[in-house]
């Protein structure tokens, strides 16, 4: 039996996975075990953790209740991973998924967790190694994290377009905004929720799960978004990590207005239908981002991604207020309106240089030293 | 019946490089396979056994003819290990020059002491310490590739090489200048001759290194595979002006390296990696280079050979496992480290030839001493290297 751990409704927390690079070629470099060595001889209080393999860290912020001290704390931990990073010759950059690192070079971190992984899921563990935004948001109790979990599957396409920086993959360009998703893709508990309405048949589908030896825990599932009971949030898991460290807390503050209008409308649409269209909209927005077209299944329509995004935008106005988020709001508009992605900034490095290690160069000269610093 | 090809049977140039590229690869192997030991070890053993001391398959004639491919390959190292500099970090991180700098001094001295102590006089003395200060960059290189190290040891580890490697020729040349001096040559051949060797190699060096970087721009990001041509087209032409101008090889190619690496748009120049494309060069050399040993000398040179080798390696692993917490490492690394700077430069073997005209009488003690070192050194330095970055876990492990 799972026991939803409330918290306190709308609170939020990211976390990011990074690369952790070579200064030579700009490789994936298995650089983790000595990071961590490195910051953990200075006290700090931050949450800075491996991940599968070896070339990947990931940082996670406490819990806040805006934006703007999540920016705050962000540019904290990047001062100490950065001056660490400095120390030890190793770059550090955000990015959905490195362009041209070998999945078989990659090494499984040893630990008990990421080794069962392995042995289970073979090579589709070392093909893991992509990199993506955790957005999490504090919910009240299991029932109202299930209804923020359908949701927000409704606007997942929004943030797979707003966070889309993995457009190379294995050397070549994939032509899709986000090829990152295509990895996790291949999991076969990835995808999404099932339709359950509420916290007790959530349980009950995750008891049956586990009784048939399929799960053990929650971290089996790799959903688009999912409830995490054990923090007391619903987890959203579809962006790629954004190149710089504003653009995740614009992302949170996005999900943050989502999830006030959700909580406070006391919405409980839950159909199988909305469904229908979901991967198909997902694909949308992972091949061309703003330019994609979105299917409403129930108005029998189509509307593009970009049109659709704005008008969300528009409407959360009321909700941007009550949260003190109208500038993340305003910048949100702005980038949507000017069709701004990462994606396009990485394919525009590499058309000006036609090198994959010089857009790695500048993608961790970004998030190390970005403007924001 | 003359003109049937057996009875006038031998070797060209081109069979015989065909000779080191495979009993070199097979020996590697087998080496690798019966013994486990580094396919280094295998190249040098294959060359000490088909090379002049034992079956004579490849004889003097033959091995100088496949210079060209064995200097290729040493230039091709030299100017990957100077790209292995990053000056941005040396600027960061301090004491990692301070570290390379203070344990090739102490080899330096240290050596010098136990020469002249051995019955040398100063000007040999201070060449052979000057050769002991610097590691092997083609041995290190290959070993990384070889084992896929990576991690804080195999980044200080290369490092370090590169340095040391240029200190020791720039030492080399103020020696080689000495010795000018002190028999009797003239005052303008102990004077110009460092400054030529020294000066001379680094601005040919940074000019292949602008050359590379302009010529790179011109031909564009879209010509990859002209690119890599050209830079094997520039290390070639370097390592052939600098044997022309009577300059220092070694130098320039570092020098040239670090030129690409550190200037502004040189970053691009060696993409893709260049070792790659170079392992066939680098296993032509190692079985030349073991095809040159002399194994007869450690009759008479093992003695001082092996103090030299000892205090080489024990040195660095002193200054290492004092300085490892500055430079970021657990003592147990640092000591590993030091170790693993083990093997003995193969460029040592071309400058050898420029020390023994400047040195008259001490010549021979000189040669016999140097190869009594390399013989011992040449084998087992890689399983050292590689020992060292097992120890420290920059050897990822089998999956």
């Amino acid at each position: 039996m799972l026991h939803f751990n409330n918290s306190t409704p709308l609170t939020l927390g990211v976390e990011l996975e990074l690369m952790i690079l070579n200064r030579r070629d700009y490789n994936l470099t298995r650089g983790s075990d000595d990071l961590l060595l490195l910051i953990d001889r200075q006290p700090h209080g931050y949450d800075i953790k491996p991940e599968i393999t070896q070339g990947m860290i990931e940082i996670g912020t406490a819990i806040h209740q805006g934006s703007d001290t999540m920016l705050q704390e962000l540019q904290q931990i990047r001062a100490l991973l950065v001056s660490s990073a400095q120390k030890l010759n190793l770059g550090l950059a955000g990015g959905g998924s490195h362009p041209f690192q070998h999945w078989s070079d990659q090494q499984i971190y040893p630990k008990e967790r990421y080794q069962l992984v392995s042995e289970l899921y073979g090579y589709l563990a070392k093909q893991f190694t992509v990199y993506g935004q955790h957005i999490h948001i504090g919910c009240p109790d299991g029932d109202a994290a299930i209804r923020l979990s359908h949701y927000l599957a409704r606007y997942i396409p929004h943030f797979i377009a707003l966070s889309a920086s993995s457009p190379f993959y294995q050397g070549m360009d994939t032509l899709f905004q986000t090829s990152r998703l295509t990895s996790v893709n291949a999991f076969p508990l990835s995808g999404c929720m099932p339709c359950v309405e509420d916290w007790a048949q959530f349980n009950d589908y995750f008891q049956h799960m586990a009784e048939l030896g399929i799960v053990a825990s929650m971290k089996d599932f790799y959903w688009d978004i999912r409830p995490k009971p054990e923090y007391g949030t619903v987890e959203i898991r579809i962006c790629d990590t954004p190149l710089d460290i504003v653009t995740p807390t614009l992302l949170a503050a996005y999900a943050q207005m989502l999830a006030h209008r959700c909580l406070a409308e006391e919405w409980h649409d839950i159909q199988a239908a909305h469904y229908h269209t979901y991967n198909y909209n997902r694909f949308q927005a992972c091949r061309f981002g703003f330019d994609g077209v979105l299917v409403d299944g129930a108005a029998r329509q189509q509307i593009s991604l970009q049109e659709d995004l704005l008008s969300t935008l528009n409407a959360l106005q009321p909700q941007a207020r009550a949260l003190n988020c109208e500038s993340e709001l305003g910048q949100l508009r702005e980038r949507t309106l000017k069709r701004q992605s990462d994606s396009q900034w990485l394919r525009a490095i590499y058309r000006a240089s036609g090198s994959l290690s010089e857009v790695v160069r500048r993608q961790s000269e970004h998030w190390m030293y970005g403007s924001s610093a | 019946m003359s003109l049937l090809p057996w009875h006038s049977l031998s070797l060209n140039p081109l069979a015989a490089f065909g000779i080191l590229l495979t009993l070199g690869v097979i020996g590697g192997q087998i080496a690798n396979r019966a013994g486990r030991l580094p396919a280094i070890t295998g190249y040098v053993l294959t060359g000490l056994i088909i090379g002049p001391a034992s079956l004579h398959l490849l004889n003097q004639e033959l091995l100088s003819a496949a210079d060209l491919f064995v200097n290729l390959a040493l230039g091709l190292a030299l100017f990957e290990s100077g790209r292995r500099v990053d000056l941005h970090w040396l600027r960061v991180e301090r004491t990692l020059l301070l570290t390379t700098l203070c344990y090739c001094l102490a080899v330096f001295a240290a050596l010098c002491a136990l020469l002249l102590q051995g019955g040398l006089g100063w000007q040999a003395s201070s060449m052979m310490a000057a050769l002991g200060m610097a590691t092997s960059p083609i041995v290190i290189l290959e070993m990384l590739r070889e084992t896929r190290a990576e991690g804080q040891v195999s980044e200080r580890l290369t490092t370090a090489t590169a340095l040391s490697s240029l200190l020791s020729v720039i030492v080399f040349a103020i020696a080689l200048g000495s010795a000018h001096l002190q028999n009797q040559h003239s005052t303008e051949d102990g004077i110009l001759s460092p400054a030529w060797l020294i000066l001379g190699s680094s601005l040919l060096g940074l000019l292949a290194g602008l050359l590379a970087i302009a010529l790179n721009r011109w031909l564009g990001s879209q010509r990859r595979q002209q690119q890599t041509v050209l830079l094997f087209g520039l290390i070639a032409l370097l390592v052939g002006l600098s044997v022309m101008l009577n300059t220092l090889p070694s130098l320039a190619l570092l020098v040239f390296g670090l030129a690409t690496r550190n200037l502004r748009g040189g970053h691009t120049v060696s993409e893709p990696g260049l070792l790659s494309g170079s392992h066939f060069f680098f296993v032509a050399f190692f079985v030349a280079a073991g095809a040159q040993l002399a194994p007869q000398t450690l009759a008479t040179y093992w003695p001082l050979a092996l103090a030299y080798l000892l205090l080489r390696s024990a040195i660095p692993m002193l200054f290492w496992w004092l300085l490892a917490p500055q430079n970021c490492l657990s003592r147990r690394r640092g000591l590993w480290l030091g170790l693993a700077l083990n093997p003995l430069s193969g460029g040592s073997a071309m400058l050898m030839g420029m020390s023994t005209l400047a040195l008259g009488t001490d010549a021979t003690a000189f040669t016999g001493t140097m190869m009594a070192v390399f013989v011992i050194s040449e084998l087992a330095g890689p399983l050292l290297t590689r020992l060292a970055l097992r120890q420290v876990g920059d050897i990822p492990s089998e999956d």
